[in-house]
């Protein structure tokens, strides 16, 4: 794996949570192979790499949809209405926190707090921060990039 | 020549050999603050906290698991005060609750001064005390299992879930492990979990013998007081 | 640069550019602002300076975290210290030809007091900055985060001169002592006496670590200052450095902040390239290198231990704190950890004295501390304020008061490890040891405001799961015990609680607090215990009556509509997300008690009032 040996060359035999990191962001997730061959390469122990792959809430051990959801649940969004937009989601999409669609195309994923919480509720959609968040908003937000999926002819 | 260090243990000030642990030090004193995932030969990790002591300073009592202590000149330690025997009493409560099919767990609760628990049973077969873990992996050095996971999803697992082909199938796990030691005569049935006390566990001599040791069937597997003489 | 004497050069050719400048447009370009357009903002002055010829005699310098964060995308322009809020892209031509070329303002984009509607000029004169002291905040809108010659031109790494130049290193360490400045991030240790320990013990190498892992919700100081100011974090490390004898620096980032990453990523290289951070800093001898190391999403690495144990590669999992981590940390060796804000704080103590930093705050609380203010209150974002500030100056003078109008209930400050306190409690100071008397804690900074419409029960059952899901499991009390609290509040709520469950809670709180191994399990039971202590009454509703007062729980309530309110609009039907409600077109619609869930969208989206709580 040309990234893991990039990683390893970069951080050290030690970082095995830097080099997961880079593994995760390349390849959207962390594979079996993925855990072995870092075991392998970095000469620790493959009970080690699976723990710290098993550990850390930004390592997902199975492929991701295309379009990563992320609702921020930190006290202050919480506190604004967060529990409703993973209402929203679970009523548009069927999915729960931590869950993919069946057709691939979406991941709900919790995260405790992303650090903007005057502008509460927050949402993360592809990378983009939705701020102010409503279930209304956030139906029609799903429902533009579902279009853009079929308008580009991907599944869903 | 071996350096010694002074502690005052519950009042009686003894030598101890530098580098000991305060619960080493006690149980070399025959004082046998109760441990579960202590194992005198494996690293100390300090999970279970069944051993906290009172570790008193500047006038301050502070509470710390005695196996991860180290004696140092001058210490002043409590073992066994009011407070330190509810709160283990409260923390075997909690463990008999977790996992009550175990007559090592059971014993061991009613060392603490278990006489009933409060909290609905649940019925784990596995307490995470890392004493498989620890001895795969120092003893052994075949490091085939290890901790997994976070919070309540931690748990004791292969990589990916499969015995590796270099676990060294020596069994020592399974003989350390205290939810194998004599369990009860049968699993509980669902809905029907409670603390039965037919196994012949010391339940009834609670509080006959509050100091000593209580022959606990955690003492197998390894040379602990009772089986080298020395209780 | 090799020298002290080239560095102060540089200083002031950069500061004479500066002053050079027709005019300044500060904006601010944080994460928060930037969510809502403010780089298209950015773009937008950029075009319209460069229309008019005016791109090299005016500065557009996009900043850091203003505070302000409720009213944004916010701008300052000076000269004249003019504050807009709430400004877009389409205002870029406007702000150009009128403020900068004529000086005038744009009235409409001025901050309006809510309560006379007069317009404010003056950033000076807003009413949310007036009671607060910004000494480390308010820099934020001096320096472009990605520029270190904005962070020199405005006296930065002179603190850093002086230290090499004047004090030697148990000087250094003195006047952080007489300063009394205390951790920032929720432990309130005395740093002073830290670096102190840490000079003292013996082992090589020694390290330096920045903790920005900030994991508590609803606290985002950190990421503002890292964000915005990364130099001042930066110096304050190399000055630790120097006083305790180390030589390799860390920067944990918490991976949720990706901008911090960044801008700490280039504020380390910039001060590399200027030879301020490497071999022979300035020539003095003195070397330090300073890594950025990033999160990987776990509160627990907030805690120092597990913070050493994830840089060295493993999972971030504490350890027994008998032997402290100044005497054997990371890697074993003698470590200082501290917080971003802490680390903030050093330059300005050592350019300004430690006796003008213990001349802020109480006699036990010393300086200014950010606080995160968000929640149910008109005015949220960053605020600082003089250590011993009252809570009530914080929620009503500078927050505004309640959101809404609905009544403000209670504040919850420390985060997971703190508590709620209720109205009767806000005249109370802001300081370490009334805080955590009070049964709460300043923590890292959090101040989350609640209304009528919170719930006690719920907000403690919302920091049990949370805690839950990020303890590390290691040890027995916290990973059983937590659980067993939530499953007990969780029971409340849901309407199966009983009175005794009370006191087990206590029971349980005590044995967590008293027998964990680390300070997430040892405080944890804080939001439990505060709830109780203060909202019982709340508690024994849920309990005795089966209801909830503030109308959140889901098992405890029933939306129902009101056929007389309702005009069959059936917005609340297109709304529901379960599809339990139904109706005919202009008819009385009604809701499914077997499929609704409780989410409370319908009430949000009925503009009639005809969705009703009960």
């Amino acid at each position: 794996m040309l990234e893991l040996t990039e990683a390893a060359d970069r951080y050290g035999r030690s970082q095995v949570v830097e080099v997961l990191q880079d593994l995760q962001e390349k390849n959207g997730y962390i594979s079996r192979e993925a855990i072995q061959a870092a075991s392998d390469r970095l000469g620790a122990p493959l009970i080690e790499v699976y723990r710290v792959a098993h550990f850390y809430k930004a390592f997902s051990l199975a492929p991701r949809g295309r379009h990563l959801i992320t609702v921020c649940t930190g006290t202050a969004c919480h506190v604004r209405g967060a529990p409703r937009l993973l209402d929203e989601v679970k009523g548009q999409l069927g999915v729960e926190a931590g869950g993919t669609t069946d057709d691939g195309a979406f991941t709900l994923e919790g995260v405790n707090c992303l650090g903007a919480c005057a502008l509460g509720p927050v949402v993360v959609l592809d990378g983009i921060y939705h701020h102010h968040m409503t279930p209304n908003k956030l139906r029609e937000l799903i429902r533009s990039v579902r279009d853009a999926d079929g308008k580009r002819g991907e599944g869903g | 020549m071996e350096e010694y260090v002074h502690i005052t243990l519950d009042g009686a000030k003894v030598p101890v050999p530098k580098g000991t642990t305060v619960l080493d030090a006690a149980l070399s004193y025959g004082i046998c603050i109760p441990h579960l995932c202590h194992v005198p030969y494996l690293t100390p990790i300090g999970v279970c906290r069944l051993c906290i002591v009172e570790l008193i300073e500047n006038g301050r009592a502070k509470v710390t698991t005695s196996c991860t202590l180290d004696a140092k000149e001058g210490m002043v330690i409590r073992t066994n005060s009011e407070k330190i025997r509810n709160l283990r009493r409260k923390l075997a409560e909690l463990l008999v609750a977790e996992a009550p099919n175990s007559r090592a767990v059971q014993d061991l609760a009613a060392r603490c001064g278990v006489t009933e628990v409060r909290y609905p049973f649940r019925n784990h077969d596995c307490v995470l005390c890392g004493r498989c873990v620890r001895v795969c992996e120092e003893v052994w050095q075949a490091r085939a299992l290890g901790f997994v996971g976070r919070g309540k999803a931690r748990r004791v697992e292969f990589p990916f879930g499969v015995k590796p082909d270099f676990c060294k199938e020596c069994n020592t796990c399974i003989d350390l492990c205290p939810m194998t030691i004599t369990p009860c005569p049968g699993p509980m049935k669902t809905g029907e979990e409670y603390l039965c006390a037919q196994c012949a566990s010391q339940v009834s001599m609670a509080e006959n013998m509050p100091d000593t040791c209580v022959l606990c069937d955690l003492g197998q597997g390894f040379q602990c007081a009772r089986q080298t003489g020395q209780v | 640069m090799a020298s002290i004497r080239e560095l102060t050069s540089l200083r002031e050719t950069l500061a004479a550019e500066r002053r050079s400048k027709r005019g300044t447009i500060i904006l601010c370009g944080d994460t928060g602002c930037e969510a809502s357009g403010s780089h298209l903002l950015a773009d937008a002055i950029r075009k319209e300076l460069a229309e008019r010829g005016l791109e090299d005699s005016v500065e557009l310098r996009v900043t850091g975290c203003h505070g302000f964060c409720e009213v944004g995308p916010v701008m300052v322009v000076e000269p004249g210290n003019i504050f807009y809020c709430h400004v877009s892209a389409n205002d870029a031509g406007e702000i150009v030809s009128a403020t900068i070329e004529r000086g005038q303002v744009v009235e409409r984009l001025l901050y309006a007091d809510p309560v006379s509607g007069k317009r404010v000029i003056k950033e000076e004169h807003v009413p949310f900055y007036r009671a607060q002291d910004r000494v480390l905040l308010g820099r934020n809108k001096l320096v472009s985060p990605s520029s270190i010659e904005d962070y020199i031109a405005e006296g930065g790494y002179s603190s850093l001169a002086k230290v090499l130049e004047e004090m030697t290193p148990e000087q250094v360490i003195g006047e952080t002592k007489a300063s009394g400045l205390r951790g920032r991030g929720g432990g309130g240790f005395p740093t002073g006496r830290k670096w102190e320990s840490c000079r003292a013990a013996e082992g090589e190498p020694k390290y330096v670590i920045c903790n920005a892992d900030e994991g508590d919700p609803g606290a985002y100081m950190d990421r503002s200052l890292l964000e915005g100011n990364p130099h001042a974090v930066l110096e304050g490390m190399l000055i630790g450095a120097y006083a305790i004898g180390a030589r390799h620096g860390y920067v944990y980032v918490r991976n949720e902040y990706p901008m911090a990453l960044e801008s700490a990523k280039v504020a380390v290289v910039q001060a590399e390239d200027l030879g301020l951070l490497g071999d022979n800093i300035l020539g003095s001898g003195f070397s330090f290198d300073v890594k950025i190391a990033r999160g990987a999403g776990a509160f627990v690495c907030g805690e120092s231990t597990a913070l050493m144990a994830s840089l060295e590669g493993k999972v971030g999992e504490p350890r027994p704190k008998d032997v402290h981590t100044v005497e054997e940390g990371l890697r074993n060796k003698p470590s200082t950890l501290n917080n971003v804000e802490t680390w903030a704080n050093v330059p300005l103590i050592i350019e300004k004295g430690s006796a003008w930093f213990a001349g802020k705050g109480t006699e036990k609380s010393k300086g200014t501390k950010i606080f995160a203010l968000t929640g149910r209150v008109k005015n949220t974002g960053l605020v600082e304020v003089e250590m011993g500030t009252p809570l009530r100056t914080l929620i009503y003078d500078i927050g505004g008061g309640a959101a809404d109008g609905v009544g403000v209930k209670a504040v919850q400050t420390g985060g997971p490890s703190g508590g709620c306190l209720p109205t009767s409690k806000f005249d109370l100071p802001v300081d370490f040891e009334t805080l955590a008397e009070a049964g709460s804690m300043v923590g890292s900074g959090g101040m989350v405001v609640m209304d009528e419409r919170t719930c006690m029960v719920d907000v403690a059952k919302y920091f049990l799961n949370f805690l839950l899901d990020e303890s590390c499991g290691k040890c027995f009390p916290c990973r059983v015990g937590i659980d067993r609290m939530l499953e007990i509040v969780t029971d409340i709520t849901e309407g199966r609680g009983s009175p005794e469950q009370i006191a087990l809670l206590e029971d349980l709180a005590e044995t967590v607090s008293e027998t964990s191994l680390c300070a997430l399990g040892k405080t944890a039971a804080n939001p439990v215990i505060s709830t109780l202590r203060y909202f019982r009454d709340e508690y024994e509703a849920h309990i005795n009556d089966k209801r909830c007062p503030a109308g959140v729980c889901r098992e405890l309530i029933e939306y129902w509509i009101d056929e007389e309110k309702c005009t069959g609009c059936g917005a609340c039907l297109r709304a529901c997300p379960h599809r339990a409600i139904s109706g005919e077109k202009e008819g009385p619609h009604t809701i499914d008690a077997a499929t609704c869930v409780k989410c409370g969208i319908c009430h949000d989206e009925c503009q009639f009032d005809a969705v009703v709580i009960r």
